[in-house]
């Protein structure tokens, strides 16, 4: 049933997906400022950020669905920005799964390979082989309005995988399913892409789903991409405020430099953030102490989120659920080695942080450029 | 007597009236269809002798056939609605299309122009239409009765607004797959659109099947002429006043729209329901 190799056409083997300087204007707005980025052969990419950010607008961008403003999109060494969709050799799956109501799940699955003449028999072959990998075998001759969400869903991934082109784009493909059905999905789509060596650029605002799928992890603000990283690296070592106030549930705790005076950091620090994971109560170790009073608890079995007030900021503390009934006041410290720097513009300052998590710097740098 | 609305045993005026206006109104649609029928099935000595025994008889049917060339005539007709059907619905997909997929410079003012034919009566351009046919050589031929008719602005914006009812992402996913712009409206937005296809057919069959006075105007041969100029001129040519013979003719001229619509009757309702077309 598992195929577990599978051949691309020569030439955009081991193609990387290079955006270089695109930008997107749009008669009203600026969806997009030259956005460089490299997205690897073989590599799940996610492209995350919250909604208006750009990040459905770059999917179309790379479809052919729009045309940039300026800039280059190569595919491998071929330019690909100027080409219909038809011959960028990818293929996509909606958020809405795009599936043709007027014609039955076979014929959606083979609705490409229809269009461009593909043999009969060989259609014939490739989707036997793709529906018992989608476990879709006994729903061939149904309309898409007799299916469930879910199986929907695998009728569109069905369809981009019979095409066995090397580039995957999706578009937000999980936000309409039940969350059970998502957490399956994604593992799902997940296991596809590493089986099939797709080439996968995946947009998403659901930050789950960005850090149990993606190999690398786009985070994009405002037209702009923050940060690319691994999302080990992305949670250790955010590049911008916006980037540690976005990522985690609840996320970093950015704090102004002057509500900590005691704390020894930069001099053109403006803002500490720490995790809430990692402010340790009325515990000796290395780092300063603070004082805080106990705003609000938020109980939610297995931690509880703590809210508390220090001079002039909040400050969020997550505790194991066992821990027992809070004092009006705790006493914190706030260890080293969590700091994270951020300076008045919002950039990532060196950090006591990264020593924590080293090869995180070098690795960042080398992709971003 | 409580104040709870119970609609099947408290009597209703209104509900009265309805049901009486409606059986008026049919009544009324039916009567000269029945006295058609009456007339056309009887010898002509029981045009107005209404008795349940009348002999029946297929006669009339017979004389009517052989008095004047229907076989031709609905050759003709045939040929005629056919002809303007498919012009229609070619030119009006493409041009829907157009409107409702592209950006394009005067997009607004052509479609503006296009909702403006609706508003003209086409009888205002009867003679307009019969100079320009003569400058093209056309007057009397079976192209004639239908060229005006081709560009129908009514099919453009019914198709249109079915268009854009159509799913971007479908398009979107039609594209990435590899489908020209012809290949677009052929695979996704013709069979999506089915259903105004289908009533906006039926419409425009029935019109073409009974319009009258721009084909007397345009024709003068028996073998351009279509069933209804055949009809009002042998009605009129034949001078005897013979009721039986002329409401048998009708009959015989009618008859295929009628069975067609008694035949599919329910997809035609689904299908007016479906496009929105009253």
């Amino acid at each position: 049933m598992i195929r577990t190799q599978r051949t691309f056409p020569a030439d955009t083997t081991g193609a990387d997906l290079r955006l270089s300087g695109l930008c997107k204007t749009f008669a009203t707005s600026t969806a997009l400022h030259d956005i460089n980025v490299t997205l690897p052969q073989g590599q799940f990419s996610v492209l995350l950020g919250p909604s208006g950010c750009g990040k459905s607008t770059l999917l179309r961008l790379i479809a052919g669905l729009e045309n940039p403003t300026s800039g280059k999109i190569h595919l491998g060494d071929a330019r690909i920005d100027q080409l219909p969709p038809k011959a960028r050799n990818l293929s996509m799956v909606f958020q809405s799964y795009a599936l043709f109501p007027h014609l039955d799940v076979a014929e959606n699955i083979l609705f490409g390979l229809s269009v461009r003449g593909t043999p009969k028999a060989d259609r014939a072959a490739r989707l036997h082989k793709v529906a018992a990998m989608m476990g879709l075998s006994d729903l061939l001759a149904r309309k898409p309005a007799a299916l469930s969400g879910g199986q929907q869903q695998r009728v569109a991934l069905a369809r981009a995988v019979i095409s066995e082109r090397p580039v995957c784009l999706m578009d937000e493909p999980l936000s309409n399913l039940d969350a059970k059905l998502r957490a399956e999905m994604r593992v799902e789509i997940r296991a596809l892409q590493q089986r099939l060596g797709l080439t996968m650029v995946y947009v998403t605002h659901d930050q789950v789903e960005a850090m149990t799928m993606a190999d690398r992890i786009v985070v994009m603000h405002a037209g702009r991409i923050e940060q690319v990283a691994s999302p080990r690296d992305l949670y250790a070592q955010p590049a911008t405020m916006f980037v540690a106030g976005f990522i985690g549930t609840p996320p970093m705790n950015l704090i102004p430099r002057n509500a900590l005076p005691g704390l020894d950091a930069p001099a053109n620090a403006t803002t500490i953030g720490i995790r809430p994971e990692d402010v340790t109560p009325l515990e000796s170790g290395a780092g300063p102490q603070v004082t805080a009073r106990v705003m609000a608890v938020e109980y939610l079995g297995a931690d509880q989120l703590v809210t508390l007030a220090i001079e002039g900021a909040t400050l969020l503390l997550r505790l194991t659920g066992r821990a027992g009934a809070l004092p009006a006041t705790l006493d914190l410290r706030l260890p080293q080695l969590a700091l994270h720097f951020f300076d008045a513009a919002g950039h990532r300052l060196p950090s006591p942080s990264d020593l924590s998590h080293p090869q995180a710097q070098e690795h960042d740098n080398d992709q971003y450029a | 007597m409580t104040t709870h609305v119970r609609p099947h045993s408290a009597f209703q005026p209104d509900r009265l009236l309805f049901v009486i206006g409606a059986w008026l109104l049919a009544l009324i649609w039916i009567l000269p269809l029945a006295y058609a029928i009456w007339t056309a099935f009887h010898p002509s000595a029981y045009e107005t002798r209404f008795t349940l025994l009348a002999p029946l008889t297929l006669e009339n049917f017979q004389r009517a056939w052989n008095a004047a060339p229907f076989a031709r005539y609905f050759l003709n007709t045939i040929l005629l609605v056919t002809m303007v059907l498919t012009a229609q619905i070619v030119l009006c997909s493409l041009a829907a299309f157009a409107f409702a997929r592209f950006e394009f410079p005067g997009k607004n003012i052509l479609f503006a122009l296009v909702l403006i034919q609706l508003l003209v009566m086409p009888d205002v351009l009867l003679v307009r239409n019969y100079a320009t046919m003569r400058t093209l050589g056309l007057v009397d031929t079976i192209l004639a009765i239908g060229l005006p008719y081709f560009a129908s602005g009514f099919a453009i914006f019914l198709l249109r607004q079915t268009f854009k009812t159509i799913p971007r992402e479908l398009d979107d996913a039609a594209r990435v797959e590899g489908c020209s712009w012809l290949g677009l409206l052929w695979r996704v937005y013709i069979p999506l659109a089915r259903p105004t296809m289908l009533a906006f057919g039926l419409v425009s069959v029935s019109h073409h099947w009974n319009n009258f006075i721009w084909p007397l105007i345009i024709t003068s041969s028996v073998e351009t002429r279509p069933l209804t100029v055949g009809l009002s001129i042998f009605a009129t040519t034949d001078s005897g006043i013979e009721w039986s013979i002329i409401t048998a003719a009708t009959l015989i001229t009618s008859a295929p729209l009628l069975i067609g619509f008694l035949l599919f009757q329910r997809q035609f309702v689904q299908s007016f329901m479906r496009a929105g077309v009253k």
